[in-house]
């Protein structure tokens, strides 16, 4: 679909709608070609127009289907036979079903032409936080999630040979970069929230500090046209911000630190022929001018009670809550958070494993959640976990391998959550349409650029700009008022911006 | 004309006789021959070196001084070489290849034999621990004797620092960045299993593409890094419901060997007729190979499944059990025992070949067919020469530099595939490696620094000495800084891919830069300052105590003396000391702008001269900004 089209289909409803960021006034182009207005100052009508996507890679690929379990009696008892079906597939990876935590009356939907195979679900043992979380309506699941160029309803239409199929299914890297890209038809797309930032970062007001901000490093999630990631360590006190002084047991120090800084500013700010050489200084040229706004910025965090696991992860979103709390010291309005938190390619003692890392998840969420509860922002926060796939439903022994279609958490104030979207296949693998190997893959029932979608026009993303964030989207979805990709936002008191970009549909 | 000059294996060849009167032995130059006509070639580093022939190219009189025998790099050249070719160079290394020439330093090294290994090492620095620990604790042994995964960076580092066959050591690191084996493992703390997987890459670095494969596979620490260790066959006994691990099966082809999709000689990947690429092997494939690596376990094994025992079992080559009777061993209460074969029966059918059906017993025999296999795909030369090259050399080699070594891969020219000797051979004295330009194509040159290699270069280049000989160095302020050690990958994709393209300038252009995966705003300031500690607060090393109360040994945690480049700071002297580390750590490669700049701050800071002697922290402090501005410029960072 072109964009004329989308135009088209996006009708007067959305186009007539008064939207806060239509009644305020342009500031006009801040970054690149691309115009922006600013969003609203906190001077403005709306006190706090701020909003944040937080994306957790659980790198490795998640056994998720040990995350969300069926937990059904035999159909003898009135039950929906869930359990006994997964245990019987999932063999000695099966937990034990005393030890599952179960959630309330989880609504599993149905989507597409999937149904959802189950009524009761329950979560591993050890994720407590998540489910208070689900319980409380501030999670939901999104059931059998994957990447897709084009829906594919079952194992006839995946061999058929019409249908486009993700490049390198099953491999690690492709899938993990699909994940992120949501373009699994090509290996040279830009990240999801690369392009979000693409769209929307010049209506910041300050563009020293990126959209993007990365607990990780590099990733390709947060990698755009025109805007990259500002990499911060989970030590944000002001002082571990940037370049070290030369100490002050050096006569003059002062006077040599900016002699050494200003010979770095003028290494790097020569004109280079050579292109790596231009990549290295304008990443430097970067760096250098966004670490004095930050180091600022973070003298003014606040104290804060929640009290974070002192895990990797739970380091990384206390320095993500922290950076929220300065939002208006950086002047920001719109940030989108990447964190990695990896290890779960359990090939190997998949019990063990996430025995192991599976609370550190449920742990530093639930803290985080809490965190944006005290700083006041619960409901301009969604935080959401992608993976690089799913993994076989069969054991191989002590582990399980690689697969597909798997299941995602959604938290925040603003995700209608308790409930479990998308649609959870069967366990049972014969005759089951959506299993496409003996191991026990399953085709995703929602796609990426769905689960994605929902939550770029909750973020403030134009209809008519989705096919820029979301290239295959008109494949599965188009905009119409009140009708939105999946339905797990709250998007009461939240307008569908008719704020568009002069800036074309991308395709692969 | 076109001069018909052009690189055989390092040497100058020289077509038609042309005939020069003067002779300058550098290479790299700018030709004015008969016809007046100006050629400019590349091979190192210099530039505007002018030649003149006093004769026409026809006539055959004249004094042919063009030899390749006068032949030798200038100091550039040699040390461009070697910032290719070793982790670090010293001012003598330069001058070494200097005056013997860049082929026949390369063979040398080629011909050197593994001077260094590091569990032997390890082995005694375990037992001299032991040692000190007896004389309090009388009752302890080795195996309680706990050790970190920091005594393999010791270890390590000793043997950087000393081995003389430097050229395997750089080589090895590039494999250990091709078949990952990282401590982010279950053996994070047994540093005889990274010790163990190190000596194997630097023992074959120069040997048999196939004979690597097979000592990777059979190696502990693989096995366990990618799962296969006690794999066994599908079971479905007692609603059991059970299948082989595809793990290794999966990585080994997609990452060691042949890639995901089909390649051409020269690296491109192949299209079918709509243009999209081939695969090479799909699910069916995998789930396949991954039957073939059932039955290995631990070589101080009883049975297959049983856990590893010690420290040492990561030392030891696999075991092949074709029987799985672990129940035996496991349910002694019972003489009923379930005696099942360790290894999957029948057929196997993987990348259009079939391994035939045979005993368990002989079932090790489809291991070595199924390496045979994947050592005869088409795949292997491409994919591993472009590696290699982008570890050694350059990101973006072109296509024809790829078919080139690809082709010394397929048959070393003694009809031998896999031959690494001849690859890395080819690899570095391959006409575009040892061209300082190019082809005039500048603009995609050369690679990004790994930061690792930036800390080894720094080491050495700044002639890290130490009086003992032992250098007591865990290097973890390079980890914790920047993200990178040996062995220390946060997964089987290593620290980067090779198929990264960096946002910025190079996005568009097709062009690959896969170093630049570990460089952000973070990563920076964490290069900048471990530069920091090494240079300015003199901290080079990370010394690590072995024990509770050892004492302090000041001669094993060497610093860097610099003492006799002082002298060099006054004012009007700065050139040459620029011009040293220039060469030393840049090969040449700054900028006359960039050593300006350097030059124009060093100047700024106070040097007090007292009675004509030369305040030494003045001295000391201009020597360190000094050699921090030339590590921190584009012109070092790019390697080209």
């Amino acid at each position: 679909m072109n964009r004329r089209n989308f135009l088209k289909q996006s009708g007067c409803a959305a186009m007539g709608a008064t939207t806060l960021l239509s009644t305020l006034t342009s500031l006009g182009a801040v970054n690149g070609a691309i115009g922006h207005k600013k969003f609203a100052s906190k001077d403005a009508p709306v006190a706090d127009d701020y909003k944040a996507l937080v994306c957790v890679l659980l790198a490795g690929g998640i056994d998720s289907y040990n995350v969300l379990i069926p937990r059904g009696v035999s159909t003898s008892e009135g039950g929906d036979n869930g359990y006994a079906e997964y245990a019987a597939t999932r063999s000695d990876l099966a937990i034990a079903q005393a030890s599952l935590l179960e959630l309330n009356n989880p609504q599993c939907t149905s989507f597409r032409d999937f149904s959802c195979n189950y009524g009761a679900f329950a979560l591993h043992p050890t994720m407590t936080g998540m489910r208070d979380l689900f319980n409380s309506g501030k999670l939901a699941f999104m059931a059998n999630v994957g990447t897709l160029v084009e829906p594919i309803m079952n194992e006839t239409d995946f061999k058929s040979g019409l249908k486009r199929i993700p490049e390198g299914i099953y491999s690690h890297s492709d899938q993990i970069m699909q994940w992120q890209t949501s373009v699994p038809q090509s290996r040279n797309a830009l990240g999801v929230g690369g392009r979000i930032a693409d769209l929307l970062n010049a209506g910041n007001a300050n563009s020293q500090i990126s959209m993007n901000i990365s607990l990780s490093g590099k990733n390709t999630f947060q990698t755009g046209e025109n805007i990259g990631e500002y990499s911060i360590s989970n030590n944000v006190a002001p002082n571990a911000v940037g370049i070290d002084i030369i100490p002050s047991w050096w006569n003059n120090s002062g006077l040599l630190t900016d002699l050494r800084n200003n010979g770095i500013d003028s290494l790097v700010g020569q004109t280079y022929a050579n292109l790596l050489q231009q990549t290295y200084s304008g990443t430097t040229k970067s760096a250098v001018a966004s670490y004095a706004t930050f180091r600022e910025a973070l003298k003014r965090v606040p104290s804060m009670a929640t009290q974070f696991p002192t895990t990797s992860l739970g380091n990384d979103m206390a320095a993500i809550a922290k950076v929220m709390s300065v939002r208006n010291n950086l002047g920001v309005k719109r940030q989108i958070f990447f964190v990695t938190y990896g290890g779960w390619d359990m090939h190997d003692n998949l019990a063990g494993g996430m025995n192991q890392r599976l609370p550190v998840v449920s742990n530093a969420l639930k803290a985080f959640y809490d965190a944006t509860e005290e700083l006041g922002i619960a409901d301009k926060v969604t935080t959401f976990t992608i993976s690089d796939f799913a993994r076989t439903i069969t054991s191989n022994g002590l582990g399980s391998d690689h697969a597909w279609g798997g299941n995602s958490m959604i938290m925040g104030g603003s995700v209608k959550g308790g409930k479990i979207y998308g649609a959870f296949p069967s366990m049972n693998l014969t005759n089951n349409a959506q299993n496409i190997s003996f191991r026990g893959n399953f085709i995703p029932a929602v796609s990426t650029d769905e689960m994605y979608a929902e939550m770029a026009l909750w973020y403030g993303v134009s209809p008519a700009d989705l096919c820029y964030v979301l290239p295959n989207i008109g494949n599965f979805y188009s905009y119409s008022a009140n009708n939105y990709p999946i339905g797990f936002m709250n998007f009461a008191g939240t307008n569908i911006s008719t704020d568009d970009k002069p800036q074309s549909c991308l395709t692969y | 004309m076109s001069f018909p000059l052009y690189v055989n294996q390092g040497l100058f060849r020289i077509c038609q006789g042309i005939i020069f009167v003067l002779l300058i032995g550098f290479l790299g130059l700018t030709l004015t021959a008969n016809a007046q006509q100006k050629v400019t070639f590349g091979k190192g580093n210099t530039t505007n070196v002018t030649v003149t022939s006093s004769s026409n190219a026809s006539s055959q009189t004249g004094v042919k001084t063009l030899t390749s025998g006068g032949y030798l790099p200038n100091k550039n050249a040699a040390a461009r070489l070697l910032s290719q070719a070793t982790l670090g160079t010293t001012y003598s290394d330069i001058e070494n290849v200097a005056t013997q020439g860049i082929e026949k330093w390369v063979d040398q090294q080629l011909a050197m034999p593994n001077s260094f290994k590091i569990t032997p090492y390890l082995q005694n620095l375990h037992q001299s621990i032991l040692d000190s620990i007896r004389r309090v604790d009388p009752d302890r042994t080795l195996a309680n004797t706990f050790l970190s995964d920091w005594h393999f960076d010791i270890s390590w580092f000793q043997g950087n620092m000393t081995a003389p066959d430097v050229l395997r050591w750089r080589v090895a690191l590039a494999l250990s960045e091709i078949f990952v084996v990282s401590r982010v493992s279950a053996f994070e703390n047994n540093p005889y299993a990274t010790a163990s997987y190190y000596d194997v890459l630097l023992e074959n670095s120069f040997a048999n593409y196939r004979t690597l494969i097979d000592k990777i596979t059979y190696h502990p620490s693989m096995a366990v890094y990618l799962t296969y260790v006690n794999n066994k066959p599908a079971d479905f006994n007692n609603n059991k419901q059970t299948y082989p691990d595809e793990n290794y099966a999966r990585e080994l082809m997609q990452l060691f060997s042949i890639g995901l999709f089909q390649l051409n000689l020269d690296g491109s990947e192949k299209k079918d007729a709509n243009g999209k690429s081939i695969p090479t092997y799909d699910n069916e494939d995998i789930a396949n190979l991954a039957k073939v690596f059932t039955g290995l376990g631990w070589g101080d094994s009883k049975y297959l499944g049983e856990r590893s025992k010690d420290y040492w079992s990561y030392t030891k080559r696999l075991k092949f059990y074709p029987i799985d009777s672990s129940d035996a061993y496991i349910r002694t209460w019972t003489t009923r025992h379930r005696i099942i074969n360790g290894h999957e029966a029948g057929v196997k059918t993987f990348l259009g070949k079939t391994i035939p059906a045979r005993s368990v017993e002989q079932g090790e025999l489809d291991i070595k067919d199924g390496l045979d296999i994947i050592f005869n795909h088409p795949n292997v030369a491409p994919f591993i020469s472009r590696r290699l090259i982008q570890r050694l050399v350059t990101s973006n080699p072109s296509p024809a530099y790829i078919q080139r070594v690809a082709t010394v891969f397929n048959n070393n020219g003694s009809g031998v595939r896999g031959d690494l000797k001849a690859v890395i051979r080819a690899i570095l004295l391959d006409a575009e490696a040892r061209d300082c330009c190019n082809n005039g194509n500048t603009e995609f040159a050369g690679a990004l620094k790994e930061p690792f290699i930036r800390y080894t270069n720094l080491v050495k280049g700044l002639n890290l000495t130490s009086s003992t000989g032992i250098y007591r160095n865990s290097m973890r302020r390079a980890y914790d800084r920047m993200g990178q050690l040996p062995l220390f990958s946060p997964s089987v994709f290593n620290f980067f891919s090779p198929d990264y393209m960096p946002d910025g300038p190079l996005k568009g252009t097709g062009k690959f830069g896969p170093e630049f995966q570990t460089l952000n705003a973070q990563s920076l300031t964490g290069y900048f300052n471990a530069l920091n500690t090494w240079l300015i607060s003199d901290t080079p090393v990370d010394y690590n105590g072995f024990f509770g109360n050892e004492t302090y040994k000041p001669e094993q945690a060497p610093k860097f003396d610099l003492t006799a480049d002082y002298p060099l700071t006054r004012n009007d002297r700065l050139t040459q000391l620029l011009d040293k580390y220039n060469l030393i750590l840049a090969h040449g490669r700054l900028s006359e702008k960039s050593l300006n700049i350097i030059k124009e701050a060093l100047q700024k800071m106070p040097l007090t001269i007292t009675n004509g002697v030369m305040n030494t922290d003045d001295a000391f402090r201009r020597t360190r900004i000094a050699i921090y501005l030339i590590m921190a410029s584009p012109d070092y960072i790019i390697n080209k």
